[in-house]
């Protein structure tokens, strides 16, 4: 069996250096060579291709797409005179946004180049060990053959690792460097040029005096109050319905929960799309509240700010009450049954019981589910454009701006109506750090959580 | 005075008893209050019988009164005598008393309207003390009626629950069946059935490709079902049972990188699939939902988590290497994570919007049944296309409905897991 490959904790990509041998040193510089030199020499060999491609890659392309991240291109596309001709023709100008795209592609290439540097090192010390213990350094068949063992991270992990640089790592990082330029709907490539601006996308939406500031903060408002209302209306509802469900005297609770689960089951965006129509001006809603004669003119369900920021929260409490009904049934089943014993002898009333015992239980376990669920709140882009589309709209708001827009919906609109991308860059991270704080809370709280647990 | 009967929870029978004769009270005041005239319910049944309109709401109303007296005598002689027969009788008329005023609150104005009983046209605020009143009392009656027979009051409020719940579900269905098309109809009850909005979805000659849509989104989603499983599995088995260097940073990237929002980065996914020539192709789609899929891995790996560690030395002392061991230990343990999975990654494509309706603009050909039909209910088309919209949504729903409900054991295990997570 093959000796397990740890080296020691002191070594480092630096002291791997210094105490290295010469072939160890040179590895540095042509990479894969101290691979080679012990006889692993197809490992060696992959390395030290992969840093010529990279080489070459950089010569041919790379140093030019860097060059071009700095400037985001020079000559703007342009109508110049034909003098044979006598008619003016387009001259195609740089493209700044493939310019700027290509140019993060080089820095992701280059540090995936990096990573490969490294593990060459490594790889390169380790083959130097076993020869210090005169053993033999593993071939490629021991190798491949570790992959499925000892190194399966590596065969699980490459196509995921690829798949999520591409088009996860790649996407947003090319969004963030976007945040600071003017990518706006004047500066469209390919006929306009678009350049590095700093932090004014940031300055512009938190202070300014137009209107960019003046939707950004009632935007950032309402997002927030939907995210507390939306999440906990649901959470407690959820609650509420699964302990009634749960109750002694409740028969047939497999109905009753196939009931809710059957409406949450249907995809959100169709039921959504239903009810928006259902609550419409001309919808069914108001014709049977005519109807009934609850109402003589038309509820404005939809149409009017207030009226519409309480139909979403109404409405996705429709949605989400079941999924927490669901979520919350089997933790209330492992709250011990004698608790509720004593609180009985002690002649606590069911109102008493679940301030006493189950909230703070429930509480306790579902923390983290509330702030991930609070993230999801904030992120919830389609009860807002399914229901609303973000209406009813206003021109105090930033172009195409509605009273009910959340921050993602705003992001969405701004990219697919307007063409802003660094302002929808700029609320994308504003939506990160939002979404980050509130993991932090949730991280540093599961840590205690699994503390007194310990406790226990 | 104590007494006590097998069956029956006395304690609460004071106030059921006050809240029925409250009722049975409550029958002899005003039951429509306009400015100019009082109008008790028998007046109004006298009044439907004399012009001949007597019809459900007489009925109902009728039920109503007989009810409400049935309860208060058997509330009665239970008060006197309690025992077990009285008392499901009176809960028994109780529910139908309940059940038939509350009818009446939505049938009232249709009813009485143009019959000349009323000066003018009905409105719920019109209703007397009197109906207030009944209502009221009805159900605080049924509330304790319902505790005294030993049952739970708490079916009340789930019946109330459901037919919300229930009521857009019913609504969907009913208008995919609707003769008459268009958006906008003054009833709930369609005129006419028929089935032509589901066979005009699939006719040749559709100008709605409905077909394809579905098969478009049928496609991805199996396909995504099957390759975001194993991206998952694997992410959450290496996450979860091998130790490397590097693995706490891999997984804290991943975290920070899933918080920023999916919508921010959408425009240069599509110049990257653009590059590859992808765009405006269901592959697009496919390769998106497969290549993000690891990010899911958490649930699934808190999932492996629980799993004993001592299993893995077992199968290692016996010769197994780590490949084994996850196709022949930890697979066959984590069957409902795969299937709870399966299942996500199954039913996420039939709701994405956002990213199909960025790469497909225009294209109806290519749509997924999300952008499809949300493209039918845009204000031009709703009127329409609204009853074959219903009819798309019910095909639609239909097979994931069914889908779900066969497999919420391991949906709510998933969820479960979440939370511990």
């Amino acid at each position: 069996m093959m000796e397990k490959s740890t080296m020691s904790k002191s070594k480092n990509f630096f002291t791997i250096f210094a105490k290295g041998d010469i072939f160890t040193k040179l590895s540095y510089l042509i990479w894969g060579l101290s691979n080679i030199v012990r006889g692993q020499v197809v490992k060696g060999a992959i390395f030290f291709l992969l840093e010529i491609t990279y080489i070459i890659f950089m010569i041919q392309k790379g140093v030019n797409n860097l060059k071009g991240l700095i400037t985001l291109g020079t000559r703007q596309q342009e109508m110049v005179l034909n003098s044979e001709l006598g008619i003016y023709e387009v001259v195609q100008g740089d493209n700044s946004m493939l310019i700027l795209l290509a140019g993060t592609v080089t820095l992701l290439i280059t540090l995936v180049a990096l990573v490969v540097w490294l593990v060459s090192v490594y790889s390169g010390e380790l083959a130097r060990e076993y020869t210090l213990r005169n053993k033999k350094a593993p071939g490629i068949v021991t190798e491949i053959k570790e992959l499925f063992n000892s190194n399966i991270h590596r065969l699980f992990l490459a196509i995921p690792a690829v798949g999520i640089l591409t088009f996860t790592v790649l996407p947003t990082f090319y969004m963030i460097l976007v945040a600071f330029t003017n990518y706006d709907g004047k500066h469209q490539p390919p006929g306009n040029l678009f350049d590095w601006v700093g932090l004014v996308n940031f300055q512009k939406l938190f202070a300014s005096a137009d209107t960019l500031s003046a939707t950004f903060w009632p935007v950032f408002t309402w997002t927030m109050i939907w995210a507390v209302a939306a999440t906990f209306s649901c959470y407690f509802g959820g609650m509420f319905l699964a302990m009634l469900i749960n109750s002694k005297g409740i028969k047939a609770k497999k109905v009753w929960r196939t009931i809710f689960v059957t409406a949450w089951a249907v995809p959100a965006f169709i039921s959504l799309l239903v009810v928006s129509t259902m609550v419409g001006e001309r919808g069914i809603v108001n014709i049977l509240l005519q109807q009934w004669g609850f109402i003589v003119d038309q509820l404005p369900f939809l149409s009017n700010e207030i009226w519409a920021k309480c139909t979403i929260i109404v409405v996705n409490m429709w949605i989400g009450i079941p999924v927490t009904m669901l979520m919350t049934t089997g933790i209330l089943m492992n709250i011990p049954a004698d608790l509720y014993e004593s609180a009985k002898i002690d002649g606590a009333n069911a109102f008493v019981q679940f301030v006493k015992i189950t909230f703070p239980y429930m509480w306790f376990i579902t923390t983290p589910y509330l702030i991930s669920n609070f993230i999801g709140n904030i992120n919830n882009f389609s009860v807002i454009y399914f229901l609303t589309g973000g209406g009813p709209l206003t021109l105090d708001y930033y172009k195409g701006a509605g009273r009910t827009d959340l921050l993602i919906t705003w992001l969405y609109k701004l990219t697919k109506d307007n063409g802003d991308y660094n302002l929808a860059a700029t609320i994308g991270i504003v939506v990160f750090v939002i979404s980050a704080l509130a993991s932090l809370i949730t991280y540093s709280r599961s840590k205690s959580l699994k503390n007194e647990e310990g406790f226990q | 005075m104590k007494r006590a009967v097998i069956g029956l929870n006395l304690k609460y029978l004071n106030v059921a008893f006050i809240a029925i004769l409250v009722t049975a009270v409550a029958v002899f005041l005003p039951f429509v209050a306009q400015d100019t005239q009082n109008v008790m319910i028998f007046n109004v049944v006298i009044g439907l019988m004399n012009i001949g309109q007597l019809k459900a709401y007489g009925v109902i109303l009728i039920l109503a009164i007989a009810a409400t007296f049935i309860s208060a005598i058997f509330a009665i002689v239970t008060f006197i005598k309690p025992s077990k027969m009285p008392a499901y009788v009176w809960l028994a008329s109780n529910i139908v008393q309940t059940v038939t005023l509350t009818l009446t609150v939505f049938g009232t104005k249709k009813a009485l309207d143009g019959t000349g009983l009323l000066d003018e046209a009905f409105m719920v605020k019109d209703f007397g003390i009197g109906f207030w009143l009944a209502v009221i009392a009805s159900y605080i009656s049924l509330w304790y009626t319902l505790k005294i027979a030993k049952s739970h009051s708490g079916y009340i409020v789930l019946v109330i629950m459901s037919i919300i719940w229930l009521f857009p579900i019913a609504w969907l269905l009913i208008t995919s069946f609707r003769a008459e098309q268009g958006y906008y109809v003054g009833y709930f009850i369609p005129k006419g059935f028929t089935l032509e909005n589901y066979t005009n979805l699939f006719a040749a000659d559709s100008v709605i490709p409905f077909a394809k849509w579905w098969t478009n989104t049928f496609i991805v989603a199996s396909v995504c079902c099957v390759l975001c499983t194993v991206m998952v599995l694997a992410t959450a088995f290496i996450l979860s049972r091998t130790r490397f260097k590097g693995r706490v940073t891999i997984m804290k990237v991943m975290l920070v990188i899933g918080m920023f929002p999916g919508t921010m980065s959408m425009v240069a996914l599509y110049n990257i699939l653009k590059g590859m020539g992808l765009n405006q192709s269901l592959w697009a789609l496919i390769v998106m939902g497969v290549a993000g899929a690891a990010m899911g891995y958490q649930v699934c790996k808190g999932f492996f988590d629980t799993i004993s560690k001592s299993l893995d030395e077992a199968a290692i002392i016996d010769g197994a290497n780590r490949f084994q061991i996850f196709i022949h230990v930890i697979l066959p343990l984590g069957k409902p994570m795969i299937i709870n999975t399966m299942l996500g990654a199954f039913m996420g494509p039939w709701s994405d919007y956002i990213f199909p309706s960025m790469l497909f603009g225009d294209k109806q050909a290519s749509y997924t049944v999300a952008v499809g039909l949300k493209w039918l209910t845009d204000f031009q088309r709703i009127d329409h296309y609204y009853t074959q919209f219903a009819a798309g949504s019910v095909m639609v729903a239909v097979p994931i409905v069914i889908l779900f409900i066969c497999l919420q054991k391991y949906y709510v295990e998933g969820l479960s897991g979440s939370v511990k997570g």
